[in-house]
This record gives structure tokens, sequence and C-alpha cells, in this order.
């Protein structure tokens, strides 16, 4: 017999590294002379989008379409410390640094536009790669003739943020501690699935997800993040144990620990919370790890929806299924 | 305010390089005249290194060389936390898990290389192996590391705590006044179990050292560049400005790519040999010599009113942190601190320990504790709900945080507290109605 449930789960995750551990991340931004603008970030890309969130960053803050602006620096010899790519610290860390070292080049460009103009900054529009003086909108420079100018004076077009917001370390005998996270990411999600009660086999069919996101730098990027971090998470909930007996893992392949395929893969349906009120950059959190932390318990609780058995040790595989039917008709 | 960039779907910057095969994963570089190296790892998960053979291995035709501990005598142990995990284990010492190093072998084909990692002989001494955290904290139980202090003066007097890595504890309110005010206490332990990120990308990388700046280049994926080079450095005894780490395109990571993997072999490789060197874990190296979701036994004891409200909170946790440190002295108690989810709680006690067994390390996997801690309070959440009869949105909802809720550590909440937001909108969305339409 095939039975349906839906179960709910309301979660919570304290980003970056927290309890008083130093935490911070240097970024640098240079306009060059050769229509490039680099951007310097020692943040590991590990397919989530870092790279693409912190361009996009820079190109709002700087005003330019984000197709000039080159990472560099993926390589400690020539970067200065971004931090790890963990702790879903990278968008509000690096992030605010890329925002913050892309300000102060703004004001460069005011500055450094102020003297080629001969005038101050109010009367300045700088946009789309160009500065002009508002009586003389035809007479323009662009950011890069401004950094060739500016080159051969002997100086560049450059500048450097590093962002280390504080946290506290927990009291060792109470946990207790003023700040011990920089912000806490929330998100709601709800699973339909359905379990053959004959096999214990269980289909996921529906994930409804509410990520409080801040503001979403790439939306998209940011569903990318909800949709995988599930399936990592039903694959946990669900299949994946890689079983250690005596020190020796008996399944150490891709045949004998199961993770989720592509026809495993639910239909998703999502909605991203922007109340842009968090410190991170244009009131972005961290999205990374929460949207994994959802599924197990959510599917937990739709197989005690469908089933009216409490599964607690994970995975929920068919076999604990029918041994807990079994059971629970004794 | 509309934003031209911030908020719109721009393509992923290096999709391109990506789907063209253009980007550069480790195994895409090319080096001339490179040497392939494979590890020699420990037969058995607890034991001590007696002897070892080389004579066999190097008779294998393409062998350049092995390098074992006895080359290399003045290593530095590594770790991200704590340094408590050996580079090479020498003679006369102890491997602690199957993934510990024993020797490296180098080697002009990858089939010369691993014909010869077969050939090296090993005389062990066998040790008990303790595979159980629950058999690792009894009073009897050997020490796995016997040079590693770290507890609390709080520990209780009723475990071992030779093998407990780190302890800590949580208090918040008074608990025994939170159980008294409850109408109904639900106690469960919950267990979850070792997983692996399983990233695409098996651990890899090249490394070239140059004789005349006495600079050593490694590539390899890297979650945290600038850490893998300080380990790197201190481990090999070099200034940190002598070694460089350069990223590669990673083909994901989830927490596994946080640790030292090919990195101090490859190091050492390339400086032994002056030449280029590759090496490329197998699945089966990877699973069992890199870092694990830990798995945490979860004892959670709740109180509540009979009209919905959580008075209560007391949670023990044990997480299984295996061989070596890695991770495991920030990812266990994080989960702890994680244990009433995101609802009010006047009153929290917990106590949680990281605990050293002959596994395979437990190490950063994302969600980091809390993805199991989870799993226990929303499990907690929705029995409570079921045996108070009420909705569990709706129970969720009158417990979830607001702005100026404190967490079990006591932290304030000023500011983006949007807990409730997202339950109003999962309802909404899911067309909840407090239970599924079968």
């Amino acid at each position: 017999m095939k039975k349906k449930g839906r179960g709910m789960a309301t979660i919570m995750f304290g980003f970056g590294y927290g309890e008083g551990f130093p935490d911070h991340s240097i970024a640098e931004v240079e306009i060059t002379p050769d229509n490039i603008i680099k951007l310097r970030t020692a943040g590991a890309d590990v397919g989530q989008g870092f790279l693409t969130t912190m361009t996009q960053i820079a190109a709002e803050v700087l005003k330019i379409d984000p197709s000039y602006i080159e990472i560099v620096g993926q390589d400690t010899h020539q970067s200065k410390n971004s931090g790890s790519t963990s702790a879903t610290r990278q968008t509000f860390f690096s992030g605010n640094a890329v925002r913050e070292a892309s300000e102060e080049l703004m004001g460069k460009l005011y500055h450094y536009g102020s003297l080629h103009f001969n005038s101050n900054h109010p009367e300045l529009t700088v946009n789309n790669g160009e500065i002009y003086h508002c009586e003389n909108k035809e007479d323009k420079i662009t950011y890069f003739e401004l950094a060739d100018n500016i080159k051969k004076r002997g100086e560049s077009l450059s500048a450097e943020a590093s962002f280390f917001p504080k946290t506290y370390a927990p009291d060792k005998k109470t946990g207790q501690t003023e700040k011990n996270y920089v912000a806490y990411t929330f998100m709601t999600q709800v699973i339909d699935l359905k379990i053959d009660t004959d096999t214990g086999l269980i289909e996921v069919l529906n994930v409804y997800t509410a990520l409080d996101v801040g503001k979403a730098i790439n939306p998209i990027n940011v569903e990318g993040q909800i949709e995988g971090g599930t399936v990592q998470g039903l694959g946990m909930a669900l299949t994946e144990d890689q079983v250690i007996k005596d020190g020796i893992t008996l399944n150490p392949d891709m045949t004998n620990y199961l993770v989720p395929s592509i026809k495993d893969i639910p239909n998703f349906e999502s909605i991203l919370i922007e109340n842009e009120d968090s410190d991170g950059p244009f009131g972005a959190k961290g999205v990374g790890e929460p949207t994994l932390i959802a599924a197990s318990p959510a599917v937990a609780n739709a197989v005690y929806d469908a089933i009216g058995v409490r599964i607690k040790q994970l995975p929920i595989t068919p076999e604990k299924i029918l041994k807990a039917l079994e059971e629970s008709h004794k | 305010m509309t934003k031209k960039y911030v908020g719109q779907n721009i393509s992923k910057v290096d999709a391109k390089a990506k789907v063209t095969g253009k980007a550069d994963y480790p195994q895409d570089l090319k080096f001339d005249n490179y040497l392939n190296v494979k590890i020699k790892r420990a037969p058995y998960p607890h034991a001590i290194l007696k002897s070892i053979d080389l004579k066999q291995a190097k008779k294998v035709d393409g062998v350049v060389d092995i390098i074992t501990g006895q080359d290399y005598p003045d290593l530095n142990k590594f770790g991200l936390i704590i340094k408590d995990q050996p580079v090479l284990i020498g003679i006369g010492e102890k491997m602690r898990f199957l993934g510990d190093a024993l020797a490296i072998v180098i080697a002009e084909s990858e089939e010369a290389a691993f014909k010869a990692r077969d050939k090296i002989s090993l005389e062990i001494e066998k040790l008990k192996v303790i595979s159980d955290p629950f058999n690792a904290i009894k009073k009897d139980a050997p020490a796995i590391h016997d040079d590693i202090e770290l507890c609390t003066d709080y520990i209780s007097q009723d475990i071992g705590k030779q093998n407990i890595l780190v302890d800590h504890y949580l208090k918040k309110g008074d608990i025994n006044k939170g159980f008294k005010e409850a109408d109904l206490i639900v106690e469960n332990t919950y267990q979850t179990q070792h997983i692996d990120q399983l990233p695409l990308q098996n651990e890899a990388g090249y490394a070239v050292y140059d004789q005349y700046t006495e600079i050593l280049k490694i590539w390899a994926a890297s979650q945290w560049l600038h850490d893998t080079q300080a380990d790197v450095a201190q481990a090999l005894n070099l200034n940190k400005d002598k070694v460089r780490i350069i990223q590669t395109a990673i083909g994901g990571a989830f927490g596994k790519k946080e640790d030292i993997s090919v990195h101090l072999h490859l190091a050492l490789a390339a400086m032994h040999t002056k030449r280029p060197v590759k090496l490329v874990y197998t699945r089966e190296e990877s699973m069992i010599s890199q870092s694990k979701r830990h798995p945490l036994t979860i004892k959670a004891k709740t109180g509540v009113t009979e009209d919905g409200y959580l008075t209560a909170w007391q949670v023990e946790v044990f997480g299984d942190t295996g061989a070596y440190a890695s991770s495991g002295p920030a990812v266990v108690h994080k989960g702890m601190y994680h244990c009433t989810g995101p609802y009010n709680v006047a009153n929290v006690k917990g106590v949680s320990y990281a605990i050293y067994t002959n596994n395979t390390y437990g190490g950063a996997m994302r969600g980091f504790g809390t993805t199991q801690m989870a799993f226990a309070y929303e499990s907690q959440i929705d029995i409570i709900a079921d045996k108070l009869g009420m909705d569990p949105a709706q129970f969720r909802y009158q417990n979830a945080y607001d702005t100026n809720s404190t967490t079990p550590n006591g932290q304030r909440l000023s500011k983006s507290v949007n807990t409730k937001r997202t339950i109003e909108e999962a309802v909404k969305l899911s067309n909840w109605k407090g239970e599924s339409e079968k």
C-alpha cells in the first residue's frame, strides 16, 4: 500500500566562525588602464557562486557592468586572507569586504574625478564606468582613462578593505556569551512524501521552502543552494551511511554508499524572504549550510504523518521502516 | 530601491569555462616530466609500526623513491584547530585509523606507484580497536592519544576522559524549575550516521619545488588557501612565504576540502625528487582518509506546558570525532549550541563531548553539527505537538524566536529575526492544513 505524508521543520543557523574566534576577510579592488577592474580575493568558489556574488557586489557599488570585473588572487602569494569558504560566511564576510573596498574606490573616483574636472564631488556624476561634470555631459572620462592618468603620476586607482566583526567566547562552564555568532539564518521547509508499506521505499514528492535570506544577491543561485542543499539533506535522511565497523569502512565506494541521483529529485517551490535587515552586504545573510538542515527532520516528521512510526536513527532506510511497521502492528 | 546588478540572475562568472572544459581542475594541469605519488596507508586501525621493508617495492620497474618517517624525523603534526595528525607514522609510532600514512611512493607511472605500494611489507603490533565512542569513554579504555589534554575542570567524574578531545557546557536559567513548570516532559535519544561529503572531485594536486628560490608551489583545491599554507609551512618547518598554495577549479567541497589532504605528501615528494609530482586519491582512499560528518548521539529532554509553551530543554551530546581532531573541537558543541532550534526556552542545560575513536575522523560538513541537532530538536517538536494534539505549525509559531529572544548561549537577537515569517510563508506556499491530505 502507498501512503502519503507531510512533515515540517523550522531551523536556525548561526553563521561565521563565532565563539570569539577571529574571523575576517580582506578584499582589494583596482581599476587598471587596460579596461579591467581587478577584484582580488582569496575566497574559494566551491561551486556555490562566490566569485559571481562578489562580482555583482563590486559592480553594483562601482556602477559598472560586471563584465569589466575580473577575479584575481586565487593564490596565497597574490592575495591576503579571505578566510575559509565554510561556516556560511563568504557572502557576509567577503561580501562586506568587497563592498567596503568598492565604496572606498568609489570615493577615489570622485576624488580624482574632481581633480580632473577642476570641480567638487556634488557636481560630478559617476556612472556606467564614466565620470562627467553635470554642466557638460559630453566631456566624459572613463574609469580606465582616469586610472591611466593616475598611473602616469605614479599612483593607482585601487582600494583595500577588511571586514572583521567581533564575537565573544562563551563561558566555559555555562556557554553564555553576549554574541556567539554574527547573525542567524532561519528557514522553514515542508516535505511531502509517499511510502510503499510493502517495500519500505520512500519517494519524496514535493519540497516547499521559505528561506530568510535578507537579500538575494543572485536569486537563482540562492534557489540552487536550496535545491542542492535539500537533496544533500535527503541523502542524509534516507540513504547515506558510511558504515564503519571496528574502524573499517565496509562501503568505501559509490555502489554501496548511496547518494540521491537525478531520479530522486523532488519538485521544489521556494520563497526567498528579503527583509534586507542583516548587517551583510545589501542586507544579505549566508544561506549555504541552512539549506541542508531541515530536510532530515522534515522527512522523519512526514514519515510519522504517513504511517505513524517514529524513526530516531538516521538514515531512514526501508529496513527500518518495515521493522517499525512490524513492531507497531504487534 | 531597485539595484542594477545585485538581485539579478547574472550567469556564474566561471560557468563558461566550466561547461566548455577550459576550467583547470587539478588533473587538467600539465607539467613536463612529472612523477606519480601514491600513499601506503595503515593496514589496521590501531597499531604500532614495528618495521617497514621497502626492498621488494623498490625493485618495481619505474619506482623513483619511497619516503618514510625515517627520512624526515623532524616533521610536525598538523590539523585545522589542534595539531594532532602525523604526516608520516614512524617506526615505533602509532597508527590510529586506516587513513594514516606510512610511506610515500614516487614512481614514473601511476601503475608502478600502485604496484610498489602493494609490495611494501610491514610489521605491526595490533592494539585494541575502539570504534564505539561509548566504549572510548569507559574508565578502562586505552587512550588513543596520550598527549592531548584539553578537557575542562567541569567534566563528569563518571566517565573516562582519556579519549575526550573537548567537552562543552550550556547553562541558561534554572533547568529544574523549567521541568517543574512543565505539564509534559518528552525524552528521546537520536542517532545520526557517518556521512561522506562526497564532492565529485576527489582530492588531487600537483607540487613543484624550485631549488633556486626554495619556493614550494602546490596546486590543489582548498576551502581556505591561507590556512592550508600556514599548516603546510609549520608541519614541514618552512617559512610561510616559501609555501605557495594556488587554487584550482574546485569540484565540490562541502567541508571536506578544509583539511589537509594531498598537500603535505606532495610537498615532501617534490622537495625530495626536485621534479613535479602528482597525487590523485581514489574514491575509496578519499572516503577512508578524509573527514566525515560526525555521528552524534543526542539525548534530548524537553518540558512543555499543556497549552504548548516550552519551559525546559536539556541535551547530552556524544560526538564520534574519530582518530584526529580536524574540525571536531568546533563541530560537536556548535550542534549543542543550537539544541533548542529557533524556539524560546528560558531554561536550558547541555553537555557535549567530542570523543576520539579509531574511526575515520569527523570534520566539517555543511551544517557543522547543527544539521544533526536539527534532526533531534525538530523531531522533538513534532512528537510534542502530536502528544498535545496541536498543529505542529502552530506549536512552532507560538514558541518561535522574535526580536530580543535569547539563544541557548544567552545571545540576545537584536535584529533580523525572521523565524515566524518563514513559518507563515511555508504554510502559505505548501497550503498547510495542519494535517496531510491522504
